[in-house]
């Protein structure tokens, strides 16, 4: 019995960081209309950023979020402005700019490649001092402790951004112009500001993924394809541009893998997330918590 | 004057022709060896790794005096690329064959190259020395010119049973349960097979049965599997980002057997040593030959290889050396280099002593198929080593590591 509880609780742990890993994927989409194909590589940058800042620095990995974060909230501010809102002016009329799209999936491969020239294809794992640690409960339980931070995080991260839209004036503009783009320029929102800022946003929830992730896994160049089909998946079951959505999607899908798991071979949990998957864009293309109104 | 001059050219670059065939066949007699093997492409670090070990024995074989009952011929060596494509290893054949009119080939280390390009030789007749290439059926189609020196595939997974069956006996140690984790590729499903089997044979119950994805993202359900199934021993094979993962994993989810046993791949990757660390402790794991293998000449050779490459010998590149010797023997025999007699020798060859008996087993030994049926695997434990996780060779136990004990079962 203490296996099945064992294995929930982890696949709810796993489950939230996997909804973590897919909120700067959400946040995107809500406010840019696109589809970032090189979601996996900046996840994998903010990996390598914070793998770096521990092991060159010796720092607790949670310390080094006020560093991480900010960081790579710049890193995307500026890509966006750089390389992405070219394309963007050229295609302003369209409301899913395609060549976006491509564009995203060229930074995908420029990022992976960089990765694999500065570090190696070696796979890294970062010795930080809660690596390995553990809770240990009642009946031989035992959760891992940076799982557990993880999934605490994820929940100030998501709770952070719920009430930065709700209550900002930076956040209200995000959402106006999310909304419709057009109009929140007719009020005076500066919309290439705004998604500057919500692709800033979205990069700096793949930094904070890196701390979480790296006191348990590993980094190379292309860590990003481990979490990259799945935080699709998990937006889309969580409807595109909703963050509760991303969190609760991460969870169901970790449940599934975890406690499906226990009753079958592991290769087939995979059958049934894709599975849920089909038979939700079926019943409720939107997903569990997409609307009109993307936040 | 023109003309004159514009006439020279050609005659003395006959003349220059001409006289190099007339020294060629004035010096000592040469014996052509060609060697087909991926100097390009995906597997051209390990088709290197051969070339080097091939130049090292050639050159201490021509030293040493070469072919003694040919009159001292040496050994003459011609490579092909064959980029780890078959296409490229068959023409390969037919122009070394034909043209260049070599007296045996050897390669080509992928069996899919292997596989086609050994049947061109036994069309011609000549013979090929295949170092390593482990498709099982290379040697399984009753040819008559094909000699491979390299345990096959299925012979990985009957070493570690085997090595099971001795370490338990070794220890006094009761062994009922087996698990079997593995990869869901060709790889990991292929050795599963052979466990299955295995397993049977030796009585073992077989408490789990798990495939998984190598992409996983999280292999906490496995662990939480193999915790539940309680096995004595645990059997992986794995790649190396998974191998980390569930090293790690079982570490933290305080998961105790009596032994785990890997199948190189990841477990052989030096980054997952790095990678692990400590978590690593006690486990085993396959391979087809170690540096600190216990035997005499292991340490010289290795010291010469680093020396002039660079680098350690591999398990690739001691095959390929020790061909070489297995070569040199089978000319010494033969005397000649007509092709039936080269056969013959090479079928009746058994190298068990001197330079190039550096390999992890006793004999390069031919059964009916040319299958050196001597062939085996070395298995070695992961153990730290003031503050190093290092390799250590355990079994065969004629070529342990000196002075090492295993620890059998593991650490609890």
């Amino acid at each position: 019995m203490e296996i099945y509880i064992e294995s929930l609780l982890n696949g709810l742990l796993m489950g939230s960081i996997y909804g973590l890993t897919a909120v700067g994927l959400t946040v995107i989409f809500g406010v840019l209309k696109v589809i970032n194909f090189a979601h996996g590589s900046i996840l994998m940058v903010g990996m390598f950023v914070a793998y770096w800042c521990v092991t060159l620095t010796g720092m607790n990995p949670y310390l080094a979020i006020p560093i991480v974060v900010p960081l790579m909230f710049y890193f995307g501010y500026f890509m966006q402005q750089i390389v992405i809102e070219p394309v963007f002016k050229a295609e302003k009329d369209v409301r899913e700019p395609i060549t976006v799209i491509i564009v995203t999936t060229g930074v995908w491969y420029i990022l992976d490649n960089l990765a694999l020239m500065f570090f190696g294809a070696e796979y890294r794992v970062a010795h930080t001092s809660v690596t390995g640690k553990l809770f240990e409960l009642p009946g031989g339980i035992y959760l891992l402790q940076p799982k557990v931070y993880g999934f605490v995080i994820t929940f100030a991260c998501a709770l952070f951004l719920f009430w930065f839209l709700k209550n900002t004036v930076m956040g209200k503009a995000i959402r106006a112009t999310s909304l419709d783009r057009d109009a929140a320029s007719l009020m005076g929102v500066n919309q290439y500001r705004i998604y500057r800022t919500a692709f800033g946003i979205g990069t700096a929830a793949c930094g904070l993924a890196g701390c979480v992730l790296i006191p348990f896994y590993y980094v190379y160049p292309s860590v990003g394809l481990v979490f990259d089909i799945r935080a699709f998946i998990i937006v889309v079951l969580g409807g595109l541009g909703s963050i509760p959505g991303a969190i609760i999607g991460g969870i169901i899908i970790g449940v599934i893998e975890e406690v499906g798991a226990m009753f079958m071979p592991s290769t087939w949990t995979e059958l049934v997330i894709y599975g849920l998957f089909l038979l939700l864009l079926f019943v409720k293309p939107a997903g569990l918590f997409g609307s009109k109104q993307d936040f | 004057m023109k003309i004159v001059k514009t006439m020279l050219i050609p005659v003395v670059a006959l003349t220059m022709i001409a006289g190099s065939f007339g020294v060629a066949q004035a010096a000592t007699k040469t014996v052509k060896i060609g060697n087909i093997i991926p100097l390009s492409g995906p597997s051209a670090s390990v088709g290197i790794q051969g070339k080097n070990a091939r130049e090292m024995a050639v050159q201490e074989i021509n030293d040493a005096g070469g072919i003694k009952s040919m009159g001292g011929a040496k050994l003459e060596m011609l490579y092909a690329d064959s980029k780890s494509d078959p296409t490229a290893g068959v023409s390969a054949a037919e122009q070394m064959i034909n043209s260049d009119k070599v007296a045996l080939l050897t390669g080509c280390w992928n069996s899919a190259v292997t596989y086609p390009t050994t049947q061109v030789a036994e069309r011609y007749g000549v013979p090929f020395v295949v170092p390593v290439s482990v498709r099982d059926t290379i040697t399984e189609r009753g040819f008559k010119y094909t000699f491979r020196v390299a345990a096959k595939d299925s012979w990985w997974t009957r070493d570690q049973f085997a090595f099971l069956k001795d370490m338990a006996k070794e220890t006094g140690t009761k062994i009922k349960t087996v698990a079997f984790v593995y990869e869901n590729g060709d790889w990991g499903t292929g050795f599963a097979a052979g466990w299955k089997k295995l397993a049977k044979a030796a009585g073992y119950k077989v408490v789990l049965d798990e495939p998984y994805p190598s992409t996983a993202s999280d292999l906490t359900p496995v662990v939480l599997k193999i915790k539940r199934a309680k096995p004595d021993v645990l059997f992986l094979t794995s790649n190396a980002s998974d191998a980390i993962l569930l090293t790690n994993t079982i570490a933290n989810m305080k998961v105790h057997v009596k032994a785990i046993i890997g199948s190189g791949g990841g477990h052989a990757d030096p980054a997952f040593l790095t990678a692990v660390g400590k978590n690593a402790e006690g486990i085993f794991d396959i391979g087809e030959w170690e540096t600190d293998l216990n035997k005499p000449g292991v340490d010289e050779a290795n010291a010469k290889y680093n020396k002039l490459y660079g680098y350690n010998l591999s398990g690739e590149a001691v095959d390929a050396y020790s061909s070489m010797y297995l070569i040199k023997a089978a000319l010494e025999t033969a005397g000649s280099t007509d092709p039936v007699k080269l056969r013959q020798a090479l079928a009746d060859t058994k190298l068990c002593s001197g330079p190039g008996s550096i390999f992890a087993y006793k004999c390069i030994d031919f059964d009916k198929d040319g299958q050196n049926k001597q062939a085996a695997l070395v298995v070695v434990q992961i153990h730290n080593d003031n503050g190093t996780m290092k390799r250590f060779t355990v079994w065969p136990k004629e070529g342990r590591h000196a002075g090492y004990t295993p620890t059998f079962p593991m650490a609890q």
